[in-house]
């Protein structure tokens, strides 16, 4: 049950049941009264009237007397049964209206008076002896005796309508305390709802988010909780940013320091290579080796400053239109894979895209599949009016599912085993900064590797044809 | 926990209502007693027949005379009149059965003698009850005496033992 159900049944049933309790309270009590008062008016009533038939001047009274005190006794409010013995008055021909209950009653001498529904309604039957007083103060019972039989309708009307009255407070207090209900609700869900959109913002990454504090409650509590804990969050991921972002310059800033030394090296290593065939046995087999390690060496580093220009934002699209078949035939042609390359590259596909960052991609996917597929390898252009499609597949093994996930990690080896490969171990991160460099229309560009149901690896690189330039790319992943 | 609580809180609330809707407007009620029943003097001759075997109070008008014990004691050996008669009312004194004297207080004053025409003795209870009451009513109208006086009925065959009136 949400909050606001509860605390509408909460107050409907607390306004309800005061209402009840003091409503039907005081009806009970003005009910009793206004009985009271009438049943008691009407007993005094008739007790005068009776004083006014003393005194008795007949007993065994005759019809004619019986009839006549009736008439005496009756008015607009009610008439009277007189009985005496078998004898009664002719002034009621309604039926018997006296119960035996009060017969009895009036038998042993007191006024007695009783509530009882004659046709469904209320009736106040009083009935009393006469007793005749002896000369010595002593009353004896004459035989007579007077009923007065009295509608309630009136005071029935008076109870009906404080009864009205009752249930119309009831409803009304109904009303009142659902209308409280909904402003309590809407007081304390107010906050909560607030409560609950900073904490979705907090968690979609938005550290910056507060709360306004208001009041000194319960809820105000937590906002300022909330508050504190954002704060936290904020500067520990921010020390954390701040962590990263040192790190990555750090290897930038080594990178960039190790390019002078290395230059130098090679520089040396070139003369070196020239000289190792003139060299005795393993001088020479050493002199190529330095040769070739600082090659990798100068890759690795050249490779770690693309990769710091990416995390670091700086990397920019070179934008130019080009054909794409003559930019893939002359990356081919370059390494000299055009005769191992089944290209499939139909022409006059033309993109405006960074051709250097195409180069490099395409050199790559293509070295990788001979590196670690088998040949041979094709590499297919496509192209739809907004996005080319290049593939790269080989008849290898393919990936290893596990692997797939993982490909452009940097420095991961999908071979465990073999811990130095001949490239950075960067190469197909690069690839795929590259391919999300180029961005059109609120969308990236795209490499993902798959493989062949019919075997081997797929590699696919999505591009837009008219590439912007991408300011705020190549960020963190 | 709260879906239960609020169904007996329900629960009440019905009961509540249902408790109202059925408690409303003017319910009968059982028999009420108030002070003891009116009383009013009477005025007339006041004599005792019998009524189902109990002692009944009979008034007969007397059109303002005064009368005496001893003419009350005459109208009772006369016995009910027709109207009496039919509303049930006998008397056991046996007609003829008259005071012989008036009625006196007893020697030491302490209650009332009255002697009869005939023999007392045979009378029944009832009848003699009938005789001491209403003597004593007489005497009391009269002024000569109080109502619960015992009355020894007297005759010439003795008398009865003095007893006093036994109606309150």
């Amino acid at each position: 049950m949400g909050l606001r159900v509860r605390l509408l049944l909460a107050f409907a049933l607390l306004g309800v049941a005061t209402t009840a309790v003091v409503a039907s309270g005081s009806y009970f009590q003005a009910r009793t009264v206004i009985l009271q008062q009438a049943q008691d008016a009407a007993v005094a009533s008739l007790t005068d009237q009776l004083t006014t038939i003393y005194p008795v001047r007949r007993l065994p009274p005759s019809q004619d007397d019986l009839d006549r005190l009736a008439q005496r006794l009756s008015d607009r409010e009610g008439y009277a049964v007189i009985l005496y013995r078998d004898m009664r008055a002719q002034g009621a021909q309604v039926p018997e209206p006296v119960t035996p209950e009060l017969r009895e009653a009036v038998g042993n001498g007191v006024i007695a008076w009783q509530r009882v529904s004659r046709d469904g309604e209320p009736v106040l039957l009083i009935g009393t002896q006469l007793m005749i007083d002896r000369p010595d103060g002593t009353p004896v019972p004459s035989g007579l005796e007077v009923y007065s039989v009295r509608s309630l309708a009136p005071e029935q009307q008076s109870i009906d309508r404080l009864a009205t009255l009752a249930w119309l407070t009831g409803g009304l207090s109904l009303v009142l305390a659902v209308l409280l209900a909904l402003l309590a609700a809407r007081g304390v869900l107010r906050p909560v709802r607030e409560l609950g959109r900073a904490a979705r913002r907090l968690g979609e990454g938005d550290l910056t988010t507060r709360l306004t504090v208001r009041g000194a409650d319960e809820l105000a509590d937590v906002a300022r909780t909330f508050n504190d804990t954002a704060g936290t969050l904020e500067r520990q991921v921010g020390e954390l940013r701040r962590m990263e972002a040192d790190a990555r310059r750090f290897v930038a800033d080594v990178s960039h320091e190790l390019r002078t030394p290395l230059a130098a090296m090679t520089a040396v290593t070139d003369v070196l290579d020239e000289e190792a065939d003139r060299l005795p046995g393993d001088a020479g087999q050493a002199a190529r080796l330095v040769s070739q390690e600082t090659q990798s060496l100068t890759r690795l580093v050249n490779d770690l400053i693309e990769v710091s220009r990416f995390d670091s934002g700086t990397a920019r699209l070179g934008l130019d239109t080009v054909d794409v078949a003559a930019a893939v035939t002359a990356t081919l042609r370059v390494r000299g894979w055009v005769n191992r390359v089944r290209a499939d590259l139909p022409p006059g596909i033309s993109a405006r895209l960074d051709p250097r960052r195409l180069d490099v991609i395409v050199a790559n996917l293509v070295g990788n599949a001979f590196r670690h597929g088998a040949e041979p390898v094709s590499v297919r252009l496509r192209a739809d009016p907004d996005w080319i499609t290049i593939e790269v597949r080989d008849q290898g093994p393919g990936l290893d599912p596990e692997v797939l996930p993982h490909v452009f990690e940097r420095f991961y080896k999908a071979d465990t085993a073999r811990t130095r490969s001949e490239g950075s171990g960067l190469g197909l991160a690069i690839a795929w900064e590259n391919a999300r460099l180029h961005r059109h229309a609120g969308q990236t560009g795209s490499l993902l590797a798959g493989n062949d149901p019919a075997g081997g690896a797929v590699f696919t690189l999505r591009l837009p044809r008219m590439a912007t330039g991408t300011p705020d790319a190549g960020g963190p992943r | 926990m709260t879906g239960r609580r609020s169904a007996r809180a329900l629960l009440a609330g019905v009961l509540l209502l249902t408790l109202l809707a059925t408690g409303c407007g003017v319910r009968p009620s059982g028999v009420i007693t108030g002070r003891s029943a009116t009383t009013g003097p009477a005025v007339g001759a006041g004599l005792y027949l019998l009524s189902d075997g109990r002692l009944a109070l009979v008034i007969r008008e007397t059109k303002g005379n005064i009368v005496s014990p001893e003419q009350t004691l005459d109208a009772l050996a006369a016995g009910p009149d027709e109207s009496e008669r039919r509303q049930g009312l006998v008397s056991e004194v046996p007609a003829g059965l008259v005071a012989a004297s008036p009625v006196t207080a007893t020697a030491d004053g302490s209650g009332l003698t009255v002697t009869m025409t005939g023999a007392v003795l045979p009378l029944s209870a009832a009848a003699a009850d009938q005789i001491i009451c209403t003597v004593a009513e007489a005497i009391a109208l009269t002024g000569g005496g109080d109502g619960f006086a015992p009355v020894t009925i007297a005759g010439p065959d003795g008398a009865r033992p003095p007893r006093s009136c036994p109606v309150k």
